[in-house]
C-alpha cells in the first residue's frame, strides 16, 4: 500500500521549513506519496489581509513560482527517493466564528483558484481542472490554539456532492462523524513543522501515478487510514 | 564570601581542563594530517558492515544510502531489525532497490537474547555475517566515500583490536538538535581526545567499531555484552584488557541531528551520565569541573555583595567557551573538509556562529543534568525502561527491587488492620493469612 499524506504546508505560506526541506522529511522517512497544499487564504476581510500581508498565503502573483519549484521537487522526489509529489493548495476562507469559517484542499492544482470566490464556485472550478477537493479538519479539533472550520461540515447537504473526500484524521485528531455518514475519507498530517511528520496518515492500494491515486480516493476503495508514529 | 572564592577557582580550574580538551583535539586532528591513511596501506580485506535499525533517523535515507557509496573493493551490509513494522524497513528496502549492485541483505528477527536492544538488533546480524572483519555502525551516521580505506588501514596491524571514529553533530534545527550536535562536537570530542591521548583510556563511541570477529571472540562475544547498557565503552575496555590497541582514528564521521526536541536530548545526556557514574566512579566528579560556564554561574548564586562582578566574570567565562568552542568547530570543519568529504556529502558543515550563542545555555543544563544519576538510576531507552548498575549493567525495571523499591513495596503492603485480623485469627490459619 502507498503511504501518503495529502495536506502539507511550506515556508510558501505558515510553514516552518522550506519546500526542499519537506521534501527531504518525506521522502528520508519512506513516503509514498505526497501534496504540497499551502495555503491560498482569503483577502477580503482583515484576517486575510493579514495573512497576505506577511506573506502566509500563496497569492496570484507567486503561484507560477510556486507551482515551477513543486514540479523541480516533484522531479527530484521521483529520481532520488521514488516519491511522487503532487501540487496542491489549501483554499482557507477565514472568518471570525468557526461556523463561517472552511478550508478544503485542490491536489493535483493546474490554475490559481483565488480564495474570495464562492466556495461552490472554487469547488466547481478545482473539478474543471480535474483536481481532487478534500473538506480539512470538517469538525472540532483538539489543539486549543487551532482555530475550528465548521462551515463545510455544517452545509454539507449542499456541498458534498462536490468533494471528492472529507479528511476523517487531521494530525491527531480522528472526526468520527465522517464515517458515520460513509463519506469518502483521507487522513492527514496537516503538516507545519517537523514534529507533524508523526500523525495520521493515508494508506492507498493503486499504482503509484496521479491518476490511479484520484480515481482511489474519488472510489474510496482501498483506502485505509494508520497513525504513523515513529 | 569563601563560597565565592571556592567557585571562582573551581570555574579557572573548569577553564584550564577545557583548554586541555580543546588543546587535544588540535593535536589529534594534527597528527592525523600528518599522515595520509587512505594511501598507508594495501591492506583491504573483505568486511560486513553491521547496521542495526531501529525507527526513523534524522537523514536516514542519506545515511545508509552513503554506505553503498564506499570506494572499497569488496564488503557487505547488513541492515538488521527486530520487525518489519518498523519504519526503518521500508527505508533499508528503498536503499536496497536503489542500489541493486551493492551486497546488501536485511534481516529482520526478534531476539530476546539481552537488555540491550542493539545487541538484540546485532546478534542476527553477527550471525549472518560472512567476513571476519566486522563493522558495526549506527544508523544516524553518514560517511564520505573513503571511510573504509581509511579506517581499514588502521586495523592492519594484528596488534589493533578495535578502531573507532570521532562524531560530528552536524545540521541541528531545533534547539534540541543544536544542543546535541554543540555538546557532540566540544565536550564529547574533547573528553574521547583527551582520555586517549593523555590517560590511554580507551574511549569506544559505538556509532563506529571496526573489529575482527576473532577478537571480539577472545573477549566474549556479543552475548558478553547483552545486558551492557555501554556495550561500546565496555567492549573497548575488555579488548585493552585483553592486550589489543583501541585506536581513534583520524576519520571523523557525521552525525546529522535535526529535529530533536528538547526533552530527547535531555534524556539520553541523563542516560549518558548515569552510565558514566556507574562505569567511571569518582571520575565522573571531575565532568563538573570541565564545565566552567555552570561553575560562573555558582559563583554568581554564591556572590552575596558583589554580584556585579561575579556577573561579568560569568559573562567573560562563558564568552571565552563559546569562542573555544567555535574555534574547535572551525577545526573539525576544515580537517573534515579538507581531507575526506566531497563537497556533496559534507553539506552544511559550517555551523553558523549564532547556534554557538547557545552554549551557555547547554552548559548550563548540562550541569544540571550532572546530579541526576545521583538520585535516580533509572533509564528510559527507546520507549523501554531499565535500572542501571555497575558497569553499566542493565536489569529490567518490573523486576528490580532496589532498596529504595522494597522499602517503598513494604510500605504499600503494610495493612495494621489485616495483622488485626490475623491475631483474632486461629494460630493454625495465622501463618498463611499473614502471608496475604
Amino acid at each position: 500500500m502507498l503511504l501518503c499524506d495529502f495536506h502539507i504546508h511550506t515556508k510558501y505560506s505558515d510553514g516552518s521549513l522550506e519546500l526542499r526541506k519537506v521534501v527531504d522529511i518525506f521522502g528520508q522517512s519512506g513516503f509514498d506519496v505526497i501534496a504540497i497544499t499551502d495555503h491560498v487564504v482569503n483577502g477580503d476581510n482583515s484576517m486575510g489581509r493579514f495573512a497576505h500581508r506577511f506573506k502566509f498565503s500563496v497569492t496570484a502573483h507567486n503561484f507560477d513560482e510556486y507551482l515551477q519549484a513543486l514540479r523541480q521537487e516533484a522531479q527530484r522526489a521521483m529520481d532520488k527517493y521514488g516519491m511522487l509529489v503532487i501540487p496542491g493548495i489549501e483554499i482557507s476562507k477565514n472568518h471570525l466564528t468557526a461556523d463561517k469559517s472552511a478550508h478544503m484542499l485542490i491536489i493535483d492544482i493546474k490554475e490559481f483558484i483565488p480564495a474570495c470566490m464562492s466556495i461552490e464556485s472554487i469547488l466547481i472550478e478545482a473539478k474543471n481542472q480535474g483536481a481532487i477537493t478534500v473538506a480539512c479538519h470538517p469538525h472540532y479539533l483538539s489543539e486549543a490554539l487551532n482555530k475550528n472550520t465548521l462551515y463545510l461540515w455544517n452545509n454539507r447537504d449542499r456541498y458534498s456532492r462536490y468533494i471528492d473526500a472529507w479528511e476523517i484524521g487531521n494530525r491527531d485528531d480522528l472526526f468520527n462523524v465522517i464515517s458515520l455518514k460513509k463519506y469518502a475519507f483521507l487522513a492527514n498530517s496537516d503538516f507545519h513543522r517537523a514534529s507533524h511528520i508523526y500523525s495520521w496518515k493515508t494508506l492507498l492500494r493503486c499504482e503509484k501515478d496521479i491518476q490511479s491515486i484520484k480515481r482511489c480516493i474519488r472510489d474510496n476503495r482501498g483506502v485505509a487510514i494508520t497513525l504513523f508514529r515513529n | 564570601m569563601e563560597l565565592l572564592w571556592v567557585f571562582a577557582s573551581l570555574t579557572v580550574v573548569g577553564l584550564i581542563m577545557y583548554s586541555i580538551q580543546v588543546f587535544s583535539v588540535k593535536q589529534h586532528l594534527n597528527n592525523s594530517s600528518e599522515q595520509n591513511p587512505v594511501q598507508l596501506s594495501d591492506f583491504k580485506p573483505p568486511l560486513s558492515i553491521l547496521k542495526p535499525l531501529k525507527g526513523i533517523d534524522d537523514n536516514l535515507f542519506d545515511n545508509l544510502e552513503s554506505f553503498c557509496r564506499l570506494d572499497y573493493p569488496c564488503y557487505e551490509i547488513i541492515f538488521a531489525l527486530q520487525d518489519y513494522n518498523d519504519p526503518a524497513h521500508k527505508i533499508a528496502l528503498m536503499v536496497k532497490n536503489k542500489h541493486p549492485e551493492s551486497d546488501i541483505t536485511i534481516i529482520v528477527e526478534h531476539c530476546n537474547q539481552g537488555l540491550n536492544p542493539k545487541i538484540n538488533n546485532l546478534v542476527p546480524a553477527y550471525r549472518a555475517s560472512k567476513y571476519d572483519l566486522v563493522l558495526i555502525s549506527d544508523s544516524n551516521v553518514m560517511v564520505g566515500t573513503d571511510y573504509l580505506n581509511s579506517i581499514v588501514s588502521r586495523i592492519a596491524s594484528p596488534e589493533v583490536g578495535l578502531v573507532t571514529n570521532l562524531i560530528r553533530g552536524i545540521g541541528g534545527r531545533s534547539i534540541g538538535a543544536i544542543f546535541e550536535n554543540l555538546h557532540l562536537n566540544t565536550f564529547i570530542m574533547g573528553s574521547v581526545c583527551f582520555l586517549d591521548r593523555y590517560l590511554h583510556i580507551p574511549c569506544v563511541i559505538g556509532k563506529s567499531m571496526l573489529m575482527r570477529k576473532s577478537d571480539l571472540e577472545a573477549v566474549g562475544g556479543m552475548n558478553a555484552f547483552k545486558d551492557i547498557l555501554a556495550e561500546d565503552f565496555i567492549i573497548g575496555r575488555e579488548m585493552k584488557r585483553y592486550g589489543k590497541k583501541v585506536v581513534v582514528s583520524e576519520y571523523m564521521i557525521q552525525n546529522i541531528n535535526e529535529y530533536w526536541s528538547l526533552r530527547r536530548f535531555l534524556n539520553r545526556h541523563t542516560r549518558w551520565g548515569k552510565l558514566r557514574w556507574k562505569i567511571g566512579g569518582y571520575q565522573y566528579l571531575s565532568e563538573l569541573l570541565c564545565n566552567p560556564v555552570f561553575m560562573s554561574v555558582l559563583t554568581i548564586i554564591a556572590a552575596s555583595g558583589e554580584r556585579l562582578s561575579a556577573l561579568l566574570f560569568a559573562l567573560s567565562v562563558s564568552l571565552i567557551k563559546i569562542t573555544g568552542d567555535y574555534y574547535v568547530n572551525m577545526l573539525t570543519h576544515r580537517h573534515q573538509s579538507q581531507r575526506f568529504y566531497p563537497k556533496a556529502v559534507c553539506y552544511s558543515v559550517v555551523s553558523s556562529f549564532r547556534q554557538h550563542l547557545f552554549v551557555p545555555a547547554k552548559d548550563i543544563l548540562i550541569g544540571l543534568i550532572w546530579f541526576v544519576p545521583f538520585i535516580s538510576a533509572k533509564i528510559d531507552w527507546r520507549g523501554n525502561k531499565y535500572i542501571i548498575g555497575e558497569d553499566s549493567r542493565l536489569y529490567s525495571h518490573e523486576n528490580y527491587s532496589g532498596v529504595i523499591s522494597r522499602l517503598l513495596k513494604r510500605l504499600h503492603n503494610f495493612r495494621p488492620w489485616q495483622i488485626r485480623h490475623n491475631i483474632n485469627t486461629p494460630i493454625s490459619n495465622f501463618n498463611s493469612s499473614s502471608k496475604i
